[in-house]
């Protein structure tokens, strides 16, 4: 199919479910927010990894798949590739991506957030409470692409855990844990 | 811009997801159209940077704006506008097609869903930050069985704008 | 003739099965479906022997019975498709066309937000669809 959509679209769209979630649905509940965040990603991730894999041949071990991850999957997502992939021999690895789309606009996101919340609570918005939202806003973002990770490789017959790593802003790094 | 695939998707994806969440149909189209707001108040900025549009002082123009040139630059459609009433205040969006219902088929038991109710609210809010004060609602919708998608838009109150640059040094 | 057509889930379980014919029950087309399923097990596991370019999706020929041809097929995402086909000759380029629309419809059908992940699928939109492969490649096969 050839429609396209702006990436703001997508960006705006991500943003405002991760900003319901976590400001609206489940205030004081962040796990509850996750949870959902996560399982939105993964119902995108299995019908991604259906979408992806017509006329593709059937993957023969798990390194396969993740490859397939690093390379295709990624560039129809965000036009490039993971940056680099690494793995301890033993069912984890690690991707890694230098500049994660979805987090380039992360601070400016942030502080609007703090502009939201300040309406309800007048204070004067300092550094490390603009610190301390950039970093949970980042990791509440981060669980709808590890559900979307997951998904695709539940899909693919490799189920697993995935977690993210956003400590180097704009890179991010994704581990995914194979269960055994 | 990009392939829609992903957009559709996860729109889908939040939509049902709300639904097991809020377990209420008129729930979920109000907050859908909550979220549509708040995306067309951060959206507004990118479309008067990007479309090189003058702000435009009356609704007729605003409304030919939006289904021409807002719908093809975040959603790569265009709509048609319709149906004015005498005074100019409302008028119809009609969409042929629309990339958030791609694939979608409504179940029974969410019939009273609006399923493209993120659509409305990103209108009003986007037309809120310039000053236009509107009412948008759902006339018909393919996915309930009707031959288009037709937004009813109808001005409330449009507050006069003062000249932005007007302090500046 | 197409006789029928049946997805089938990553657990063997069945999401889905389209007969076009009156003449037999689905009760008959459910066993052959179900008896396929071995088949394509044995052949995923032996791709060697039975002449099938290794994790190809199209898995050929299953098996023929008395009045039926079986082809199978399988994704990357573990979900078999098979369909039964009373034409005596069936040329494999015509099963492949007809696995690969196939296979797209599918694709689509799942990208319902609504359809549930290994649950049956209901959609009257790939009913239609598959109703119209179908009545295309009778065409084809025909002329």
């Amino acid at each position: 199919m050839g429609r396209e959509v702006s990436e703001s679209c997508i960006d705006a769209l991500i943003t405002e479910m991760v900003s319901s979630y976590c400001n609206r649905f489940y205030v004081n509940k962040p796990e509850v927010s996750a949870r959902r965040i996560e399982a939105i990603g993964y119902q995108v991730g299995i019908q991604l990894s259906e979408r992806y894999t017509v006329e593709r041949p059937r993957f023969s071990e798990h390194l396969e798949a993740i490859k397939f991850i690093c390379k295709e999957f990624w560039s129809e997502l965000f036009k490039k590739q993971i940056d680099n992939l690494k793995t301890n021999h033993k069912g984890t690895f690690v991707l890694q991506d230098n500049r994660f789309q979805w987090l380039t606009h992360m601070s400016i996101n942030a502080s609007a957030e703090t502009t939201d919340s300040s309406q309800q609570e007048p204070h004067s918005p300092n550094s490390t409470t603009l610190d301390a939202n950039l970093l949970q806003a980042t990791s509440m973002h981060l669980y709808f692409p590890c559900g979307i990770i997951r998904g695709a490789l539940s899909n693919l017959g490799i189920p697993c855990a995935v977690s993210a790593d956003a400590s180097n802003l704009p890179a991010c790094s994704f581990v995914i844990r194979i269960k055994a | 811009m990009q392939n829609a695939e992903l957009f559709t998707l996860t729109y889908g994806a939040i939509v049902r997801q709300l639904l097991t969440d809020l377990e209420d149909v008129d729930e979920v189209n109000k907050q859908l159209d909550q979220m549509g707001y708040n995306i067309g108040i951060r959206l507004i900025d990118e479309f008067l940077a990007k479309s090189n549009v003058s702000r435009c002082v009356n609704f007729k123009e605003t409304a030919e704006v939006i289904a021409k040139v807002g719908f093809k630059m975040f959603l790569g459609i265009t709509a048609t506008v319709t149906n004015w009433d005498v005074d100019g205040s409302s008028c119809s969006l009609v969409l042929e097609d629309n990339p958030l219902v791609d694939f979608v088929e409504l179940p029974d038991m969410c019939q009273g869903l609006y399923y493209c109710n993120v659509l409305s609210g990103v209108i009003r809010g986007a037309l809120e930050m310039v000053s236009m004060k509107t009412e948008v609602t759902w006339v018909r919708d393919m996915l309930r069985g009707d031959d288009a998608y037709e937004l009813r838009l109808k001005l409330l109150k449009q507050v006069p704008e003062e000249y932005p640059y007007k302090d500046d040094e | 003739m197409i006789v029928c057509v049946a997805v089938i889930g990553q657990q063997n379980n069945p999401l889905f099965l389209q007969s076009f014919t009156q003449e037999d029950d689905d009760l008959k087309l459910h066993h052959i479906v179900h008896c396929s399923l071995d088949v394509i097990d044995e052949r995923v596991n032996n791709p060697k022997r039975s002449g099938i370019a290794v994790n190809e999706a199209f898995l050929g020929l299953l098996y023929p019975t008395e009045s039926y041809k079986v082809y199978g097929y399988l994704t990357n995402t573990k979900v078999k498709f098979i369909l039964i086909t009373a034409d005596p000759e069936v040329r494999d380029a015509d099963a492949r066309n007809f696995f690969r629309k196939f296979h797209v419809a599918y694709v689509d059908a799942v990208s319902n937000p609504f359809h549930v992940p290994g649950k049956k699928i209901t959609s009257t939109s790939f009913s239609r669809k598959l109703r119209s492969i179908v009545d295309n490649l009778g065409s084809i096969t025909t002329v």
